[in-house]
């Protein structure tokens, strides 16, 4: 998790840099008395590569996909629920035989 | 044992449970990417200068990556992660747009405006 927030950092950093390069850039314009039509190269590489560092921290930072199958190997049956302190297993069904399989 | 039998089966053929927990931990994993991602392209179209409906297309084209990206992070099988496609490829595409506006026009202000 640490490292995805790094990259995703840094992502911003050079988005934030390559916004204020832009910002000169029009500074220099204005001097120049031309139109801003888009930004210079090296500042459009800089927001291409900004953007992958984002994305690849959008995806691994907020965590991983959980499986959601009841038979995996990481959903395991048994946990104990809040409430077992009320729990009574003392009653008449524990004469029924067992039908479903759990994995303990 | 005769009605025993019928009743495994009938347990066995239920409605596919899944575990509703993961499944919403899932779905709150995709909604916080596609929000800072969204974010992240309204910067970029300000600082890029996009203007009208050129914005609106690098946003649905950023979404798409997104889209791409969240099903290889699932390994290509959503049948472990999610009960439906469809969550995982459209979930939180209009939720960002508002997102993706505001620092659009945020970025483009603080660019090229002020």
């Amino acid at each position: 998790m640490n490292l995805g927030f790094l990259v995703g950092f840094f992502g911003v950093l050079i988005l934030s840099h390559a916004a204020y390069s832009t910002i000169q850039y029009r500074g220099l314009l204005k001097i120049m008395e031309e139109e801003f039509s888009r930004p210079p190269i090296n500042v459009i590489l800089e927001l291409i590569i900004g953007l992958a560092l984002c994305m690849w921290a959008a995806l691994t930072f907020p965590g991983k996909f959980l499986s959601i199958h009841p038979d995996s190997d990481e959903n395991r049956a048994v946990s104990l629920p809040d409430n077992s302190d009320f729990m009574i297993f003392n009653h008449r069904g524990r004469l029924f035989p067992p039908e479903i399989e759990m994995k303990f | 044992m005769g009605s025993s039998e019928k009743r495994s089966k009938d347990i066995m053929s239920d409605i596919p449970t899944f575990s509703a927990e993961n499944l919403q931990n899932n779905l709150k994993v995709i909604q916080n990417s596609r929000t800072f991602l969204s974010i992240i392209a309204g910067v970029l179209a300000g600082i890029i200068g996009f203007n009208g409906l050129t914005g609106f297309v690098f946003y649905f084209v950023v979404m798409l990556i997104t889209s791409v990206g969240l099903m290889a992070k699932a390994g290509f099988s959503a049948d472990l992660y999610f009960d439906s496609w469809n969550r995982v490829l459209f979930d939180g595409f209009l939720g960002g747009l508002m997102s993706f506006v505001l620092f659009w026009t945020f970025a483009y202000d603080l660019v090229h405006i002020f």
